[in-house]
């Protein structure tokens, strides 16, 4: 599944950039990469949506997600759990 | 060497010589705080603002620790060290300067994980880093912790100096240690990459050494050369095709945030406890439904509070200029001065720049009110939320910061079009900002919807800003139908989104001061020359000294445009001269009717009933509907000299520029005429 099909709330694991290559490797400088853990906080029915990854918050476009190729991630829940 | 080619070279630093004077950049991710730092270590005053992209060129400034004196260089905010967009390349271009001695690596320890990216790549420069951990308050706020012995360690051993640029904290410890480190020399580098790569570094390490023997970062290249970086294939060019046989980009990336992710485990505790208030706010700023009504509504107070509060402030100006006006003429009466020296200090300079100077409350709360909304952090949220909007026009959502800087002053908003990706959205976010009402038209909205509409003055000059953003985005939608949305790809959203802060009082001050001193310097200057101009025009002809306006120069040329502007309802010589003398500042408009009928101060009510008289004696039928095609033209034709000469600059074409004055021309007259030929027939 594409990241644009993700539902708010849950967690990803990114399996493949396929954007053009300047923004592609726009996003893996900002941290996204193979196997990077991706937490989806907000998003619009068609559009854009905002993501956390490696502590801070993206907003990413409608092209850009759909463009990136992620799998379930079941959360062992680390993070949250120390709350 | 090719020396053309040659980046270090062309740079304006002077080299630093052996009395104790070091050159010194401040880099690091956009939004970490290089800014601050540099006004806190500089004590420069430049804007600062709480989202991605408000640096967009190079400044320097001077310090001085103990008896060293410090050129410190800003740059603008970088993820990488990659060269995409205007402003890497300005910063990567600072970096590899010869003449910079130390870098003072600006890192937001609240986000540790990514800037520590940019930090690895620093590193293999192979110059004195200093890492500057800034918002150590926003770490022990939210209960993390940061291991400061063992980060320095993972990083070769740098200098690490917790500071806190805000709280001006730590300032002088990062002074020292940049000095120390300066003297002490460099370190080695620690990150290792896999073999294959590593082995590769090593055969183009070689090369380089024995192809450029003066270079300094041989590494560096050697591994950008790997990246199939463009700029470091050209500047130093290698045979390198049996080396080089594909891009290892990827790989090195990743090997740097393996690297990353091995420091940050063994140095950063208790990430968990992040507070999740941003995360609250941000549910309902950036709700899928809400989203654009909470910014509309953001923005209608915003101008409320500019109209309202402004004109109820502006009456201590209005007693503070009758006061000099009077007593600058009683003053040139007694001393028996010629009686035209008289009427142009009075009615042309006082009146000119006076009646400019009240609108400041207004102009001060416009702008205390955006410096409030930049400092917030909400801006980089304005991008998600209208993502979808300018996505219908082909445009990202970060085209629409630039725009909302608009509100403000066109010239820096055409410059914040350089975060923009393509210079395809540059140039079509260049063409639509000026659409977006800046402060300078304020004082004729203000003016002409005081004098015609009443009680509904607020409501006709919001409803300016309301149309020039519609236009502004319909303009974006007609151009991209013309190009048959084949640069949709390029519509891509990608921008970060800062933690809320309550805004900075310190940050707040000097934006505003900024702008109002901007203000005050551009009534002293091109208003007080527009103002002597413009009575000049006025009060001479071709016979000399002339005693009605209407045989005067200004009079010749006004009538040439009657009628052209007619058919909008603006059929007057006066209009034609206030409009063509706008072209200098929009302020002009205001200030060249203030001369005309010889108002001391336009923005009273004794003063708008002497402009409402002479309009009637001159233009009987002139009403409401009369000033709001005035209004509209002010809002869309074409921009002050200032702006067209930025947007000259920045899109480096004269075609492109007049081919945009020519636009703004002409959907200035086609709107004006419409809206008053088909309001003609309702009212």
């Amino acid at each position: 599944m594409t990241l644009y099909e993700a539902q708010k709330g849950n967690s990803y694991c990114i399996k493949g950039l396929y954007v053009e290559p300047a923004i592609t490797r726009r996003l893996e400088a900002l941290g996204l990469n193979d196997g990077t853990i991706i937490n989806v906080l907000n998003r619009k029915k068609h559009g854009a949506l905002i993501v956390r990854v490696r502590g801070t918050r993206l907003a990413l476009g409608k092209h850009i997600s759909s463009n990136i190729e992620i799998s379930e991630y079941q959360e062992e829940t680390v993070d949250e759990h120390e709350k | 060497m090719n020396m053309k080619n040659n980046p270090h070279k062309n740079t304006s630093l002077k080299k630093s010589d052996q009395e104790n004077h070091i050159n010194v950049a401040c880099i690091g991710n956009p939004n970490c705080g290089k800014t601050t730092l540099f006004n806190a270590l500089t004590g420069a005053k430049l804007k600062v603002a709480n989202w991605p992209g408000v640096t967009v060129e190079r400044v320097e400034g001077e310090a001085v620790y103990e008896d060293t004196r410090i050129t410190l260089v800003d740059t603008p905010g970088i993820y990488s060290l990659t060269c995409y967009t205007i402003e890497e390349k300005v910063t990567r271009q600072c970096a590899m300067d010869d003449d910079i001695d130390v870098i003072i690596n600006v890192v937001d320890a609240s986000s540790l994980e990514r800037n520590l990216y940019l930090t690895l790549q620093l590193l293999e420069l192979g110059k004195p880093i200093v890492l500057a951990l800034n918002m150590m308050d926003v770490v022990k706020e939210r209960g993390m912790e940061i291991d400061m012995h063992r980060l320095p360690e993972m990083l070769g051993d740098i200098p690490v100096v917790p500071v806190s640029a805000a709280k001006r904290t730590g300032l002088d410890i990062l002074l020292h240690a940049v000095i120390h480190h300066y003297e002490e020399g460099m370190e080695e580098y620690i990150l290792d990459y896999p073999e294959e790569i590593e082995s590769k570094i090593a055969k183009l390490e070689a090369m380089m050494a024995a192809q450029y023997p003066n270079h300094s970062a041989v590494r560096w290249h050697a591994i950008k050369l790997l990246e199939d970086d463009e700029e470091v294939k050209q500047d130093h060019p290698l045979s390198v095709v049996n080396i080089v046989d594909r891009s290892y980009e990827k790989e090195i990336i990743q090997s740097k945030y393996a690297y990353i992710e091995k420091v940050v485990g063994e140095t950063l505790f208790h990430k968990g406890k992040k507070a999740a208030s941003t995360d609250k706010i941000d549910r309902l700023l950036t709700h899928s439904v809400w989203g654009i009504p909470v910014f509309l509504a953001v923005m209608c107070i915003v101008f409320f509070l500019t109209f309202t509060v402004g004109d109820a402030l502006k009456g201590i100006f209005e007693t503070g200029l009758a006061f000099v006006s009077e007593g600058v003429a009683a003053v040139l009466e007694g001393l028996g001065v010629a009686e035209w020296l008289k009427s142009l200090m009075v009615d042309g300079i006082i009146a000119g720049v006076g009646g400019i100077l009240t609108f400041l409350p207004n102009i001060f709360i416009l702008f205390l009110a955006l410096a409030i909304l930049e400092d917030s952090g909400y801006m980089a949220r304005v991008a998600y939320v209208m993502d979808s909007v300018m996505g219908k026009v082909g445009l990202s959502g970060k085209a629409f910061l630039p725009m909302i800087l608009g509100f403000g002053c066109t010239v820096p908003a055409i410059m914040a079009t350089r975060a923009l990706e393509t210079e395809h959205d540059r140039r079509k976010t260049m063409l639509v900002t000026p659409f977006m009402s800046c402060s300078a038209r304020l004082p004729v909205y203000v003016l002409f919807s005081d004098m015609f509409f009443g009680d509904y003055a607020v409501i006709a000059a919001f409803s300016m800003y309301v149309i020039g953003m519609l236009i502004a985005i319909f303009s974006a939608r007609v151009i991209n139908r013309l190009e048959n949305g084949r640069r949709a790809a390029n519509e891509s959203l990608l921008i970060e989104l800062p933690e809320y802060k309550r805004p900075n009082a310190r940050t707040i001050r000097i934006y505003v001061w900024n702008k109002v001193k901007d203000y005050l310097s551009k009534a002293g200057t091109t208003i007080f020359i527009a103002s002597i101009i413009i009575w000049f025009v006025l009060n001479f002809g071709m016979t000399g000294k002339v005693e009605n306006p209407a045989d005067s120069f200004g009079a010749v040329v006004g009538r040439m445009l009657v009628p052209v502007l007619a058919p909008a309802g603006l059929g007057m010589w006066q209009i034609g001269v206030a409009l063509l003398s706008g072209v200098s500042a929009k302020e002009v408009v205001v200030a060249s009717f203030a001369v005309l009928f010889g108002v001391a101060n336009a923005n009273s009510d004794a003063g708008m009933a002497v402009i409402v008289e002479n309009i009637h004696s001159m233009y009987p039928g002139f009403g409401p509907l009369n000033a709001y095609c005035l209004m509209l033209f002010c809002l869309l034709y074409v921009p002050c000299v200032a702006t067209v000469a930025t947007v000259r600059k920045e899109s480096g074409s004269w075609k492109f520029t007049v081919g945009m004055l020519t636009f703004q021309l002409i959907l200035a007259w086609s709107v004006a005429v419409i809206v008053f030929q088909v309001g003609g027939m309702f009212l």
